[in-house]
């Protein structure tokens, strides 16, 4: 029985673990501290698989653990893990792929994600995976209006950051 | 801006392939990781605590005590102590270690949890090892410096015998001074060692709980 359960989720985590790679790059900047929030959601969410029974999806679900362990061990540890060397950040941009301006800008974009807060960066992350408001209400646990207006909100920030 | 944001999340969709990947077994490996982080921490404070304890040995063990001790004719216990001390001490290293290796390469829960009731054991016995040669020690020396007192007292003369009552006293005292002694060492240890093993007992029941 156990046997099974464990089997049967590291199957799945590993079919979804690009959720939590991309959580992990948004919030941590080397690749070292990559690795710990990773391990650190993997556990987050073996320890509450029991409790998970299949009336979402998994990648739904973990959607909510994943971020919800991000923002709290950002939380814990405050503003230490922010260190303003963005060199280990990454992201790697194909420079074939981009003429430089648009590359640069892109560089100053993930530069001011990384500035934001931790509930902030979550919002910006379901955003950029294409969650409608439905969703990220029910990742984040607040209702649909709020999420808007903390949407917009997040994109002024972002703006005011990139054009000071 | 709407247009910005557009651009980062197109971009977003093409870091997908440069993400990292772990495999099954990393994935598997990392379930059982944090247990083997809090034993590891058992095994480094045992042996810092040894550091400690040798160090410590080295200040306190100047001229001056090894005096007082050969006065009290407690030179050969005191150096035999250490020995004894020190080989069971490392005993308990090695073993500290060898949980560390252990669940570190445990592939199963039910393994896991053996080796967890393993490392508990082991820190308790430590523990006791650590409280009885701590009284042993206390009740030695203390019977070393009394006999040297009777000793160095009778060519004087006075009465150094003790009626039943004195010796109630006395031995009541004793055991009140060896209680607290005792205590103080056991509180101290339950300090250093009790957070990491009451996180041992609480993976322990969620992987019981998994179990059933």
């Amino acid at each position: 029985m156990n046997k099974e359960l464990e089997h049967q989720f590291v199957t799945n985590l590993e079919k979804h673990q690009n959720i939590a790679h991309k959580i992990c790059r948004i919030y941590t900047n080397d690749q070292d501290s990559h690795n710990d929030l990773f391990q650190e959601i993997t556990i987050q969410l073996w320890k509450a698989y029991p409790k998970f029974r299949g009336d979402s999806k998994f990648s739904t679900w973990m959607y909510r653990v994943a971020l919800n362990t991000a923002i709290t061990l950002y939380r814990k540890k405050k503003r230490s893990i922010r260190t303003q060397d963005f060199e280990g950040i990454s992201f790697k941009i194909k420079a074939e792929e981009y003429n430089n301006e648009v590359e640069q800008h892109l560089k100053l974009m993930y530069d001011a994600i990384k500035q934001l807060n931790d509930i902030d960066k979550a919002l910006v992350f379901l955003y950029l995976e294409d969650k409608n408001y439905a969703e990220i209400s029910e990742t984040l646990g607040i209702t649909e209006v709020n999420a808007r207006v903390k949407m917009n909100r997040v994109k002024t920030k972002l703006k005011s950051i990139i054009n000071p | 801006m709407m247009d910005d944001l557009d651009l980062l999340k197109e971009d977003w969709k093409k870091q997908e392939k440069s993400l990292p990947r772990f495999s099954y077994d990393d994935i598997y490996k990392m379930i059982w990781k944090r247990s083997s982080s809090i034993v590891k921490w058992i095994f480094i404070i045992s042996i810092l605590e040894f550091l400690l304890g040798v160090v410590l040995n080295i200040v306190v063990a100047d001229d001056e005590y090894w005096e007082n001790m050969g006065q009290f004719n407690l030179t050969e216990f005191t150096i035999g102590a250490y020995l004894v001390s020190y080989i069971i001490t490392f005993y308990f290293i090695y073993k500290f270690y060898k949980n560390y290796r252990q669940i570190s390469s445990t592939d199963s829960a039910s393994v896991l949890m053996k080796n967890i009731l393993r490392t508990r054991k082991t820190v308790k016995y430590y523990i006791t090892f650590i409280l009885i040669s701590s009284g042993i020690v206390f009740l030695v020396d203390l019977f070393f410096i009394i006999r040297h007192h009777i000793i160095a007292a009778e060519p004087t003369g006075k009465d150094m015998s003790f009626s039943a009552l004195q010796w109630a006293m006395f031995i009541s005292g004793t055991l009140v001074v060896l209680a607290i002694f005792l205590g103080v060492i056991w509180l101290l240890y339950r300090l250093i060692y009790g957070i990491l093993l009451r996180r041992l007992k609480k993976n322990y029941k969620e992987l019981k709980k998994l179990e059933m």
